[in-house]
C-alpha cells in the first residue's frame, strides 16, 4: 500500500483529532469527581470538627455516608459509558486494608474509644490516614496521581498531629481544599 | 519497517483504532459512547468495528446493565500493535530520506 506525504500528513491529522476527542471524553471519567466528592466532604467534616470537636462524630458519620452514596452513583453512571474490568486483587487489597483498619487492629490494640488516642484528633487522623493507604495503593495499582494525593496528605496529617496539634483542624480543612482544587486541576489543566 | 495497513487506514477506521488507543489497557468504551464522540451513525460504526473485530484488533462484549443490552469495545494488544505500527508508517512517509 503507498500513499502519498500529504495523505499520509492527512492522516496523522485525523488521527490526532480523534485522539483528542477521546481524551476530552476519558478526561471526564477521571478522578475530579471523587475529588470534589470527597474534599467537600473533608472541608465540612473539618468545619463541624473544628466547631464541635469530639461532638461532631455524628455529623461525620453522615458526611462521609453522604460521600459513599455519591461516589457509588457516579460510579456507576459512568461504568455505563467507559468502563474498566474490574480487578478483583485491587478489591482484595482495599479490602483487607480496610478490615483492618476498622477491626482487627482495633481489636487486637485495644478498643478505639478507650485505647489511649490521646485525643479525638488523634482518632481522624488515624482514620484519614487509613484511607489514604488506599489512595497510595490506587495510585501504584495504576501508576496516577492518586498515590502522591495519597502520600503528600499521609505526611501533612501526621506531621500536623504531632507537630502542630493546635492548627489540626485548620490543616485538615486545607487539605480538603487542596482535595477540592487537586479536582479542577485534574478536569481543566491536566493534558 | 513497518507498513501500512489497509484495514486501519480506511478514515472511518482509523478515527475507531485511533479513539480506543487512548483508553487504558483494561478499560472498555459503550458502543453508543463511541458512537457520539466519533460522529458516526450506529450501521457505519458497527459495520466497521465488525471488521476490526474479524481482524482481531478489537473485541466486542455484549452484556446487559439495568436489564438493557449493551455493546462494550476494546482493543486487543495485537490492534495496539497494529496501530502503532500504522502510525510509524505514516511518519516515515514524513520523514526526508
Amino acid at each position: 500500500m503507498n500513499i502519498s506525504p500529504d495523505e499520509a500528513a492527512k492522516a496523522l491529522q485525523e488521527i490526532e483529532t480523534s485522539r483528542e476527542a477521546m481524551r476530552r471524553a476519558i478526561r471526564t471519567h477521571r478522578g475530579h469527581v471523587y475529588l470534589w466528592i470527597w474534599g467537600g466532604a473533608w472541608v465540612a467534616m473539618s468545619l463541624v470538627n473544628w466547631a464541635y470537636d469530639q461532638g461532631a462524630l455524628r455529623a461525620n458519620f453522615w458526611i462521609s455516608g453522604a460521600g459513599l452514596v455519591a461516589t457509588l452513583l457516579i460510579g456507576y453512571v459512568q461504568g455505563r459509558q467507559i468502563r474498566s474490568k474490574v480487578d478483583r486483587r485491587f478489591i482484595g487489597v482495599c479490602a483487607t486494608l480496610l478490615m483492618f483498619g476498622y477491626f482487627v487492629w482495633p481489636l487486637l490494640l485495644g478498643d478505639l474509644r478507650s485505647y489511649d488516642f490521646h485525643s479525638y484528633k488523634a482518632a481522624y487522623a488515624y482514620f484519614t490516614v487509613l484511607w489514604m493507604q488506599l489512595y497510595m495503593v490506587a495510585g501504584i495499582w495504576f501508576a496516577n496521581f492518586w498515590f502522591w494525593i495519597g502520600l503528600a496528605v499521609t505526611a501533612l496529617t501526621v506531621a500536623t498531629l504531632l507537630l502542630l496539634p493546635a492548627l489540626f483542624w485548620a490543616v485538615t480543612l486545607l487539605l480538603g481544599l487542596v482535595l477540592l482544587g487537586s479536582g479542577f486541576y485534574v478536569r481543566y489543566g491536566w493534558r | 519497517m513497518n507498513e501500512l495497513d489497509p484495514i486501519i487506514h480506511q478514515p472511518a477506521r482509523l478515527q475507531i483504532m485511533s479513539a480506543l488507543c487512548q483508553l487504558g489497557a483494561r478499560a472498555r468504551v459503550d458502543f453508543s459512547y463511541l458512537k457520539d464522540n466519533l460522529g458516526l451513525t450506529d450501521g457505519n460504526l458497527g459495520a466497521h468495528l465488525a471488521t476490526l473485530e474479524a481482524r482481531g484488533y478489537i473485541t466486542l462484549e455484549k452484556e446487559f446493565v439495568a436489564r438493557r443490552p449493551k455493546t462494550f469495545v476494546a482493543v486487543t494488544p495485537a490492534g495496539r500493535l497494529a496501530f502503532a505500527g500504522h502510525v510509524a508508517a505514516l511518519q516515515s512517509i514524513l520523514q526526508p530520506r
